[in-house]
C-alpha cells in the first residue's frame, strides 16, 4: 500500500488518511472530517506499524435515498458491501468478473453509470448511490424497466440489472440517445444469453416513451 | 387431492398452431418485473443469518501429488471458521483448477487470505496440455492404466468402408483434403457455480444452488450431509445461465456442505470467474480431419473422416460426421483426445456446433471447387424433402444470397462483403418425469406449479400461459411456483427438453382442473359439465354466465386441486435450422464484422414466439463469439490456462453486434407439437460467419476463432 498516495475524494478525505486512522490514530479527526464516518470495531493487532492494513470500520453509505450503515475493511468494494455487507444486503448489482470488464455491477454513482467492482465502498461515502433497486420496483416500473419487459430484453436475467442502471445513466445524460450512441453506452456490459438486440430495442423503446 | 392423470372430457391436443389465444403470440415474460428491478433472487444472492463465505484451493498444476498439505495456518486467521480437505498427501492433481481444499470464513476477502495461508507443497508430475503434444507417441499419458487409450487417444467409433471410400475417392470430379480445428470453449455462466448450505446441525437441510437439476439437488447433498434425501430442500428460484455446465451441486457443493456440516452455519461457496473458468467447465474443441470427393454435378461421393473431441479429462463426443448431408460411401472414425486439463462438459448442442463448423466448411470447399452455388450444393446432398431444404430457401431469399460475388473476395474495394450458410440439426424430446400441480382457490387464484427450473428460457412464463389458456384467463389471473424439490417432481434441463417434458404436463393438469371446476359448477348452471364453455374469465353454459370471481367462490371450501403427467403426443422431438451471415472483412486490418445475420429454426409449437426469438437470438450471438473470439488458451510448458478472465477470454458484447439480427420461426413446421428450442439455434452460425468470411475475402480460416491475424496471413498467403 506504499504506492496508495492520498487522493483528494469529495468526501473530503485521503485515502492515506483514512488507512491510517482504521489502523491507529485519527479516528476522531476522520469523524470530524466527515459526519457520516465512524468509527467501528478493530480487531486486536492491525496497525499501521505491522505493515498490515486491515480492520473494520463502520461507514454510512446514501443508497437509494437511505443512509444506510455498513461495517467494511478499507479493500471491501462498494459491490461488496452493498451484496455482502449491508444488512439487509442490496444485490441488484451482481458480483460477475470483479475486475471491470462485465458490467453486471453497474451502479450510479452521483447518476453517473460505475463498476461496483471497481468502485471502493470508502470512496463512496458522501455520493448519491443509485441500485437498480432505487430505480423502480416491480410495482413501479421506470419506463426502462417496463420496455426490458415489453421486448424481451433479458433471458436468465443475471446481466439484467447492470444494463437497466447502465442505461438509465446513458438516458439521465442523453435523453435522446439513438441507437448507435445506446450500443456505445452499453459496451462495457456483457450478456451471455445473447439478448443484446432487444436491450437496444427496449432503451429505443424507453427513449420513445420519455418523448 | 383430486388426480386425473387422463383427461377423458377431450382428445389430448395443442389443436392448430394458428388457433392459440396466448400460446404461440408474443408473452413478456412473467418474471420480467423482478429480474429488471433487483428483486429476482439468484443463489449468488443469497443471503442467512451467520452465513460465512467459501473459497477452494485449486491446483496450481498440470499434474502433481500433494508432498505436504497444512490448514492451520488458515484456520488461525480470525475469521475463518472451517477448512476441509478435499484431497490429502499423496492425493493426485489431475489439472490445473483440480480442487485440492476449501475455506469458509466471515467474509469473502477473509477466505481468500485463507486459501492463501494454506500450506501446501507438490511433486510435480509431466503432463499434457494440448492436443498436439498429447498425440505424438511417448508423450505423458493421462490415462496410463486404460488399455483403451493409445497415444492419450480413445477411439470410440469406427464405420464404414475405408477401402470403398478410397476407391471413391479415385474416381471423384474433385477431392478436398482438409483438416478443421475447434478450440475449446467456456460456458462463461455470468452466474458462476455457486451453492448456499443451509445447515445448522440436526437432521434436515435447505440447499441452493445454481444448477440445471434443481431435483438433483438432494440426494447429491444428502450424501455429503449424511441425511436422509428426504429431509433436504433444494431450492433454485433463479439462475444466472448454465448452458450445459451446471449439473448436480458439483464439487464445490460437496465442499461447501462440508464446511457448514464442520462449521455449523449456514455455507455460500459462489466460485469466482478465475475458479470458474479453471474448474467449473468447459465446451471440448475438436480436430476433424477430412477426405471427401464430389462429382462434377455436385454429388457427394466420398467421405472420409477421422473426428476427435477435446475432452481435457473427460470424454468428447461429437456429432457424428457428415452431419446433416447424405454421401454414398463414408468412413467415421471417432472419438477423444485427452489431456490434462478439466473434464468437458455438455455446452448448448454438446457436439453439434463443432461439427456443424468443420462439415459445412468441407461442403462450401467442395462447392467453390466444383464452381457451383454453396445453397444449391447443400440442397442437391440433403436428404430428399429435408427440412433444411426450404429452410435454405427462405434464408437465401430473407439475406438477399443473390448480391453476393460469385467469387470470393470480389467485392469491390478494400472493406469487402461475403455471405456463407450453414445447417444444423438436434434431437430434443420429452421425458415423462414432469408431475404439475395446478389448484383454484375460492377466491379466484390459480396456482400452476412444479419443483422445475427456469435457466432464462422462459418456463414461467409458457406454464401460466397454457393454463390461462385453457382456463379462458389472461396471464396476470394465473401463478405460477417453480424451483423447489417441495413441489411435484420434473427432470434436469439438459439437451432441450425442458418445455418437450413440462408443457405437456402442464396442458394436462390445466384440461384436469377445467374438468373438476366445470363438473363443480354443473348443478350452479344446470347444465351438463361438457357443454360448460370457459372463456373471457367467464365460465358459460345454456345461457348462464359466470364471471371467474362468481364461478370460484361457488366451488367447494378447499378449492381445487390436480395434477397432471406428462403424456406423450404433446411434444416431439427433432429440429432443423439454417442459418444465413453476410459479413464486412477489412482486408487492410483482417478485422470481421458481421453486418446481418438469420437463423430460420423450427420448433413444432412455439409456446411463446418471444422467448423463442430470444432464444435464436442467442444462439446466433454466442455462434458470432465462437467463430471470432473466443477459446480457451493453454501454456503448453506451463500447463496452465492463460487466458483464465474476461479481459482476455473474449466473449461477445455490444459492438460485436450485427446491424441486423433476424430470428425466424419456421412457421410451415407442421407439428402441432411442443419441441425444445434452447440448443439448435447456436449450432449453425459459427459455421455460417466462417464460409461467408471466405466468400468476402477468399480466405480459408480452418481454425476457429477467426481472428484477424488469421486473416491477414491467410490473404499474405493468397498473395504470395
Amino acid at each position: 500500500m506504499g504506492k496508495a498516495k492520498g487522493r483528494d475524494t469529495s468526501t473530503g478525505f485521503s485515502r492515506r488518511r483514512f488507512l491510517q486512522g482504521v489502523g491507529v490514530v485519527g479516528v476522531g479527526a476522520l469523524v470530524a472530517d466527515n459526519a457520516l464516518l465512524k468509527a467501528a470495531d478493530q480487531p486486536a493487532g492491525a496497525s499501521a506499524t505491522d505493515g498490515i492494513v486491515s480492520g473494520n470500520v463502520e461507514i454510512v453509505l446514501q443508497v437509494n435515498g437511505r443512509n444506510r450503515k455498513v461495517t467494511v475493511e478499507p479493500r471491501t468494494t462498494l459491490l461488496n458491501a452493498l451484496r455482502n455487507n449491508m444488512v439487509p444486503p442490496i444485490t441488484g448489482p451482481k458480483l460477475v468478473c470483479d475486475m471491470g470488464t462485465c458490467g453486471c455491477c453497474t451502479v450510479l454513482l452521483d447518476d453517473k453509470p460505475v463498476y461496483g467492482c471497481l468502485t471502493l465502498a470508502i470512496d463512496a461515502v458522501g455520493r448519491k448511490i443509485t441500485t437498480v433497486e432505487g430505480i423502480g420496483t416491480p410495482e413501479h416500473l421506470s419506463p426502462v424497466q417496463a420496455a426490458f419487459g415489453e421486448k424481451d430484453g433479458m433471458m436468465c436475467g443475471y446481466c439484467t440489472d447492470g444494463f437497466v442502471t447502465s442505461i438509465t445513466g446513458l438516458l439521465k445524460a442523453n435523453p435522446n440517445a439513438t441507437e448507435e450512441e445506446i450500443r456505445e453506452g452499453c459496451k462495457g456490459n456483457f450478456c451471455r444469453c445473447g439478448t443484446y438486440p432487444r436491450i437496444f430495442q427496449a432503451a429505443l423503446e424507453a427513449v420513445k416513451a420519455r418523448e | 387431492m383430486a388426480e386425473r392423470n387422463e383427461s377423458n372430457s377431450e382428445i389430448l391436443s395443442w389443436g392448430p398452431n394458428d388457433k392459440h389465444r396466448l400460446l404461440n403470440t408474443r408473452l413478456p415474460r412473467v418474471d420480467f418485473p423482478y429480474k429488471t428491478t433487483g428483486t429476482a433472487i439468484y443463489t449468488y444472492d443469497v443471503s442467512l443469518p451467520g452465513m460465512l463465505q467459501g473459497r477452494i484451493l485449486c491446483s496450481p498444476h498440470a499434474k502433481a501429488t500433494i508432498k505436504s498439505l497444512d490448514l492451520s495456518p488458515a484456520l488461525r486467521i480470525p475469521g475463518v471458521k472451517a477448512a476441509v480437505k478435499r484431497l490429502d498427501v499423496g492425493g493426485m492433481l489431475r489439472f490445473e483448477g483440480d480442487p485440492i481444499a476449501a475455506v469458509a470464513a466471515t467474509t469473502a476477502e477473509i477466505a481468500e487470505d485463507a486459501v492463501l495461508a494454506i500450506q501446501v507443497t507438490y511433486n510435480e508430475l509431466p503432463f499434457v496440455v494440448t492436443a498436439d503434444d498429447a498425440i505424438k507417441p511417448g508423450a505423458p499419458a493421462v490415462y496410463p492404466d486404460d488399455p483403451a487409450v493409445i497415444n492419450n487417444t480413445r477411439v470410440n467409433d469406427e464405420r464404414g468402408d475405408s477401402g470403398k471410400v478410397a476407391d471413391a475417392l479415385k474416381s471423384a470430379d474433385a477431392v478436398v483434403e482438409a483438416e478443421y480445428r475447434s478450440p475449446t470453449l467456456h460456458h462463461t455462466c455470468l452466474e458462476t457455480h455457486a451453492v448456499v448450505v443451509d445447515y445448522r446441525g440436526g437432521d434436515s437441510a435447505t440447499v441452493y444452488v445454481s444448477t440445471q437439476g434443481t431435483f438433483s439437488i438432494p440426494g447429491d447433498a444428502a450424501r455429503t450431509l449424511d441425511l436422509d434425501e428426504s429431509n433436504v430442500t433444494g431450492i433454485v428460484q433463479y439462475m444466472g445461465g448454465g448452458f450445459g455446465s451446471k449439473g448436480g451441486i458439483g464439487v464445490e457443493g460437496q465442499l461447501a456442505c462440508r464446511l457448514s456440516k464442520q462449521a455449523g452455519v449456514p455455507v455460500k461457496m459462489a466460485l469466482p470467474r478465475r475458479d470458474e473458468f479453471i474448474m467449473a467447465g468447459n465446451g471440448p474443441g475438436s480436430i476433424q480431419k477430412f477426405r471427401a470427393g464430389v462429382s462434377r454435378d455436385g454429388k457427394l461421393l466420398a467421405v472420409q473422416v477421422e473426428e476427435y473431441g477435446l475432452g481435457g479429462i473427460g470424454g468428447a463426443r461429437l456429432a457424428g460426421q457428415p452431419y446433416v448431408y447424405r454421401a454414398e460411401n463414408i468412413y467415421r472414425k471417432a472419438g477423444s483426445i485427452h489431456t490434462n486439463e478439466d473434464a468437458a462438459r455438455p455446452l448448448r448442442a454438446p457436439g453439434h456446433p463443432p461439427a456443424c463448423f468443420a462439415m459445412e466448411s468441407l461442403m462450401d470447399e467442395l462447392a467453390y471447387k466444383i464452381g457451383m452455388d454453396p445453397v444449391e450444393f447443400r440442397i442437391r446432398n440433403l436428404p430428399e424433402n429435408d427440412v433444411h431444404i426450404r429452410q435454405l430457401q427462405r434464408g437465401a431469399k430473407e439475406i438477399g444470397w443473390d448480391r453476393r460475388s460469385r467469387t470470393p473476395g470480389g467485392w469491390p474495394g478494400t472493406v469487402k462483403r461475403g455471405f456463407g450458410c450453414a445447417c444444423g440439426v438436434w434431437g430434443g424430446g420429452g421425458r415423462a418425469q414432469c408431475v404439475v400441480d395446478v389448484s383454484i382457490g375460492r377466491d379466484g387464484a390459480v396456482i400452476v406449479s412444479c419443483g422445475s427450473q427456469d435457466l432464462g428460457t422462459g418456463t414461467r412464463t409458457y406454464m401460466v400461459a397454457i393454463v390461462a389458456e385453457e382456463l379462458g384467463l389472461e396471464m396476470g389471473d394465473v401463478h405460477e411456483k417453480i424451483g423447489d424439490t417441495r413441489l411435484t417432481n420434473a427432470n434436469y434441463s439438459g439437451g432441450s427438453t425442458t418445455a418437450a417434458s413440462l408443457s405437456p404436463a402442464v396442458k394436462v393438469a390445466a384440461i384436469n382442473a377445467k374438468a373438476e371446476i366445470a363438473k363443480a359448477l354443473a348443478p350452479v348452471l344446470g347444465a351438463n359439465a361438457d357443454d360448460i364453455v370457459f372463456a373471457d374469465r367467464k365460465i358459460s353454459a345454456g345461457g348462464k354466465t359466470l364471471t371467474w370471481s362468481q364461478a370460484c367462490a361457488a366451488l367447494p371450501s378447499a378449492g381445487i386441486s390436480v395434477r397432471g403427467k406428462f403424456k406423450r403426443g404433446l411434444s416431439s422431438n427433432g429440429t432443423h435450422g439454417a442459418c444465413f451471415a453476410e459479413v464486412e472483412v477489412d482486408t487492410e486490418t483482417g478485422h470481421v464484422q458481421v453486418i446481418r445475420i438469420l437463423d430460420v429454426q423450427d420448433c413444432g409449437l412455439p409456446l411463446n414466439r418471444l422467448a423463442v426469438e430470444s432464444q435464436i437470438n442467442g444462439g446466433m450471438v454466442q455462434g458470432i463469439g465462437m467463430a471470432l473470439l473466443e477459446g480457451r488458451v493453454m501454456d503448453a510448458r506451463l500447463g496452465v490456462m492463460i487466458n483464465s478472465s474476461f479481459m482476455d477470454y473474449k466473449i461477445p458484447g455490444c459492438l460485436e453486434m450485427p446491424r441486423e439480427m433476424l430470428p425466424l420461426i419456421d412457421d410451415d413446421d407442421p407439428r402441432q407439437q411442443v419441441v425444445g428450442v434452447g440448443e439448435p439455434p447456436s449450432v449453425p452460425p459459427a459455421a455460417a460467419i466462417a464460409n461467408a468470411i471466405y466468400s468476402a475475402c477468399g480466405v480459408r480460416v480452418r481454425e476457429l476463432p477467426i481472428t484477424p491475424d488469421k486473416v491477414l496471413m491467410g490473404l499474405m498467403g493468397a498473395k504470395a
